[in-house]
């Protein structure tokens, strides 16, 4: 065992994977926390007068954060599924965001029939993933390894699922209805701004929005956990990380991906009634959460779990600010943010290189 | 007075490969530990090792298809270490593949050429070779030195293994080659196209030097000059063929059946 | 999925005296071309400009992305979007209907300078896709077009957001008014034709070759001296310019650029077009188009006919493209040639 090998033990033995990265990367570690503590000032403290002069009212600011932040949970969740089906078998699922949308109307019919919003959630996710196992067994199957092949299928089947739902559901954009006992706003302890009197402003939120994003926090722990405890979990990360090792698996393997493809699916359906509960569900939408999902993978890296976390939060936030501070720009700076990545890690952030 | 690394350098000058403290891991595996190798230009070498000894690694670092974890390797007294591979082909490395690597969906005139074209001008060249032209006839030159003629026109995808194999040599000798690196080049040859082989081998042009990674003792050891034994991604033997043949630890290691 | 031509004649070019070897080789196209030639005589202006005029430069677009596709390996999603930038760039930099953006620059400016714009935008584009291989390529191309979708909706300066840019004519120029049907149908068929001969010769050429080794095995490509990273980025420029050019005619032919013009499902529609005409050689782009400008135009009208409902278009659309997909993968050109030689087949086995 050479000796630095030895030192770097040492240093983990004390503090950990954190402190081994801060050793290693004194810099970055450096410009993370400083604009951490920036960020943190930016929430919290009452801004100068100044700086409301350039940088607009701070509650523009802060409802952007919380609002590109709920986003963020949003893509994650429609994200998630999309990266472990990518990573596990090289599908790239086109079809994806029609799961997304036929979730949001399935669960809009639902809630319509039982008044229940949670249980609407239910029927979105298990009829979206029985619509998912049964594109794996019944075509992807029968492709295997041919990736190109398989993507071109999901594409087929994305445009007759869009025209389908057209067809069923019409033109119009759908809202679902939030639930009384998430209506309206929850008080929170950020100062947004000081009245003349000296009384200060607190952020009030929509509450229905601070749920689903710890919902979504909490799914993505528990696929974490999923992942890195459980049986199945390490056979699925294993996968990703060595294509060879699915063979070893046998015929098991099919119903690995089967599973996986019906996990990724019925996220995405939940996911739709939570996208037709923030805003709504309509013609296009499709299309534009299976880009988002591409943009939050390219970004995170492929097939990461973490990853889809940490992409889905960035294109989130700069998907809101630039709404707010860009408009006629506003999406070139998310695209410029997944072009820097491109050029620097083309595998994502959080991928394997 | 020269310090001890100037006269190590100087005395690398000379070397056509010379590989220093290279190491290469796949993860946490150790695949080249520390190796440190030189030969000479014109010189002919063996790699001899079990499976999973690490040789292709070895060959694999200095084309550049997987690039050391750490030292650094020389051509010709260059330092290619963080060169792309083609860069290093450029300069007169060539290389075959213990699993061929050919153009699958092109036809054996289509891939000789390519490697012809790969190591002259006008790669990027919108205007069609024409017939009469000089590349053609290197062309036709090395598929009759392979006896491929009578399949040149057909798909490399439906050729048997061993034409192959013929042909992953054939591109491994396109252009003028300073050096080349053949990967159990004769694997899955049949007894006359190993014959073929060892004479193609011979009548390389003696500034030609090469290693060669092979199995098969009687091939091996027929057309090189010294041995370089591997095991567990280190070397522990270097010598003449006829010392290796009888070195005690080679038989217990290697030749004893310790491979297979 | 068989992405070339199997029967691949030698590389050399055939000698000088070979002129009518060469063309009885080639009856089918030349034949072909002489009816392109000879249609204006017949058709009327319909036909002209709104079938076989769209085909053509719908066709070259497809067939920018077959030249990546099927010679290249690198599906490329971001073709339709390359077409966009230049047009836009033709309605921004030349004359429009909007005086407040449109700059009025004279043809032979804004036009060549939107096609190197484009051409500048795909290079770009391909220079990012291409460290990456396969199946990345599709992500990232589709995300680089939906980023211009979205940005041409949003954005009102430069784009005019939702409504786009109208009234963008052809121009006038060596005494001949471009914009007129005839000599609008003369204009896109030479540029069609064009492209089309450029890629049939570039793929027994060097730089072409050199791709379909790229395609086959880009580390063996390394090994033999080509910088791979490079070439994909050449031909993403080659390409570029073929889309380009189809773009600024597809401008010209509708006199009209909007955001739906280079939507997710036009870009989609041209992945479409070139594997349901079959990624093997240059003519599949060209029969797809063909193929899905008489479905666009006719489909509504027998839907009807038949008594189904006529927005059900889309549906006939995905489900053909899904046949082809899973059963003949290489597109209709394949197809026919499965069926020619089994009919071939037949021929000799009745003769005996
Ligand atoms: N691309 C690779 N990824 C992971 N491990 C590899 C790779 N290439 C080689 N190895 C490992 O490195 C070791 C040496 O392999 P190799 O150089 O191919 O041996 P040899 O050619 O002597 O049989 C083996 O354990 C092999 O599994
Ligand atoms: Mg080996």
């Amino acid at each position: 065992m050479t000796t630095a090998f030895g030192g770097d033990e040492a240093v983990a033995a004390r503090g950990g994977a954190l402190a081994r990265w801060i050793a290693r990367r004194p810099l970055a570690a450096l410009v993370i926390a400083a604009a951490a503590a920036l960020a943190l000032w930016l929430i919290l403290a009452p801004w100068p007068a100044g700086f409301e002069e350039w940088f607009g009212r701070k509650r523009l600011f802060v409802n952007a954060l919380f609002n590109g932040v709920t986003l963020g949970g949003l893509y994650f969740l429609v994200a998630a599924g999309f990266t472990l089906i990518f990573g596990l078998m090289r599908n790239v699922n086109l079809a994806h965001g029609s799961l997304y949308l036929f979730g949001g109307y399935m669960g809009y019919e639902a809630a319509d029939w039982t008044g229940s919003w949670l249980f609407s959630y239910i029927v979105a996710f298990i009829c979206c993933a029985v619509v998912g196992v049964a594109m794996q067994i019944l075509i992807f199957r029968r492709m295997e390894g041919e990736d190109l092949r398989q993507t071109l299928v999901t594409l087929g089947l994305a445009i007759i699922f869009s025209d389908l739902m057209v067809w069923v559901w019409g033109g119009n954009a759908i809202q679902i209805a939030t639930p009384d006992y998430l209506n309206g706003p929850t008080p929170t302890p950020i100062v947004v701004a000081v009245k003349s009197s000296g009384e200060a402003v607190f952020l009030q939120y929509p509450r229905v929005r601070l749920v689903i994003f710890a919902a979504a926090v909490l799914i993505g722990v528990g696929m974490w956990l999923a992942l890195h405890r459980t049986r199945i979990g390490v056979m699925i990360r294993a996968g990703v990380d060595d294509r060879d090792m699915l063979s070893a698996l046998g015929y098991r393997v099919q119903i690995l991906f089967a599973l996986v493809f019906a996990f990724g699916a019925g996220l995405a359906g939940m996911a739709g009634i939570v996208g037709g509960t923030f805003q709504s569900i309509s013609l296009g939408e499709d299309s534009h959460f299976l880009l988002a999902s591409l943009q939050v993978v390219i970004v995170g890296g492929m097939g990461s779990i973490p990853g889809a976390a940490l992409g889905a939060l960035i294109m989130g936030c700069s998907e809101q600010f630039g709404l707010v501070y860009f408009q006629n720009y506003a999406t070139m700076v998310t695209f410029l943010i997944m072009v820097l990545v491109l050029a620097i890690r083309p595998q994502g952030l959080l991928g394997r290189g | 007075m020269s310090t001890i690394a100037e006269r190590m350098a100087a005395a690398g000058a000379g070397a056509a490969i010379e590989l220093r403290g290279v190491t290469r891991l796949f993860g946490a595996l150790a695949a080249l530990t520390d190796i440190t190798l030189s030969v000479r230009p014109g010189e002919r070498r063996a790699v001899l090792g079990s499976n999973g000894a690490g040789k292709t690694t070895l060959l694999n670092c200095v084309t550049g298809d997987f690039p050391p974890t750490s030292g650094t390797v020389r051509f010709f007294g260059e330092d290619v270490t963080i060169l792309p591979p083609h860069e290093r082909i450029r300069r007169g490395l060539r290389r075959t593949y213990q699993i061929s690597l050919l153009f699958q969906r092109l036809t054996v005139r289509e891939n000789v050429y390519l490697a012809c074209r790969g190591v002259s001008r006008g790669r990027f060249s919108f205007l069609r070779t024409r017939a009469g032209e000089a590349i053609m006839q290197s062309v036709a030159d090395l598929i009759a030195l392979v006896h491929l003629e009578n399949v040149a026109d057909r798909l490399v995808g439906e050729l048997a293994h061993g034409q192959q194999r013929q042909l992953e040599i054939a591109l491994a000798l396109a252009g003028a080659p300073r050096f080349i690196l053949f990967d159990e080049p004769a694997a899955g040859l049949s007894p006359t196209e190993r014959g073929d082989l060892v004479a193609i081998l011979t009548a390389l042009p003696s500034h030609i030097g090469y290693i060669i990674i092979e199995h098969d003792m009687d091939v091996a050891l027929r057309v090189v000059e010294s041995v370089t034994m591997m095991h567990n991604g280190r070397i522990f033997k270097e010598g003449a063929p006829a010392e290796i043949e009888t070195d005690p630890e080679v038989q217990r290691l290697y030749l004893g059946g310790g491979h297979g | 999925m068989a992405l070339t031509e199997t029967s691949t004649p030698s590389i050399a070019a055939p000698r000088g005296g070979a002129l009518s070897r060469w063309v009885s080789r080639h009856a089918a196209i030349l034949l072909l071309g002489l009816i392109l030639v000879l249609l204006p005589a017949v058709a009327n202006e319909f036909l002209l400009d709104q079938i076989v005029g769209w085909s053509l430069a719908l066709g070259m677009i497809a067939l920018s992305l077959m030249f990546l596709a099927g010679y290249g390996g690198m599906v490329s999603l971001a073709q339709m979007t390359i077409a966009g930038v230049a047009g836009y760039m033709v309605a921004v930099l030349g004359a429009s209907s909007l005086p407040t953006i449109s700059l009025f620059w004279p043809w032979w400016v804004a036009t060549p300078l939107a096609i190197a714009i484009a051409v500048v935008f795909g290079t770009l584009s391909g220079a990012l896709s291409a460290r990456t291989e396969g199946i990345y390529t599709i992500m990232i191309t589709l995300a680089i077009a939906a980023a211009f979708f979205y940005l041409t909706l949003q954005n009102w300066p430069i784009f005019n957001g939702f409504n786009g840019f109208t009234t963008i004519p052809a121009p006038h120029f060596w005494g001949v008014n471009w914009r007129a049907p005839v000599p609008l149908y003369y204009l896109i068929l030479f540029f069609a034709a064009s492209s089309y001969g450029a890629v049939v010769y570039i793929s027994r050429a060097p730089f072409g070759l050199a791709l379909q080794g790229v395609r086959d095995n880009p580390r063996r490509m390394e090994a033999i001296g080509y910088n791979v990273a490079a070439h994909r980025v050449a031909a993403h420029a080659f390409a570029a310019l073929i889309a380009a050019i189809g773009g600024v005619l597809l401008v010209w032919l509708n006199n009209q650029i909007s955001p739906f013009s280079i939507s997710f499902e036009r870009v989609i529609d041209v992945l479409v077009i070139a594997v349901v005409g079959g990624l093997g050689h240059p003519i599949g782009a060209f029969v797809g188009a063909i193929i899905y400008v008489i479905l666009r135009t006719f489909a509504l009208d027998a839907l009807l006919a038949v008594g189904l409902d006529g927005r059900r278009f889309q549906t006939i659309i995905g489900l053909g493209f899904l046949l082809i997909v899973l059963f003949s993968p290489d597109g209709v050109i394949g197809l026919w040639r499965r069926w020619s030689a089994r009919l071939r087949a037949n021929g000799g086995s009745r003769r005996l």
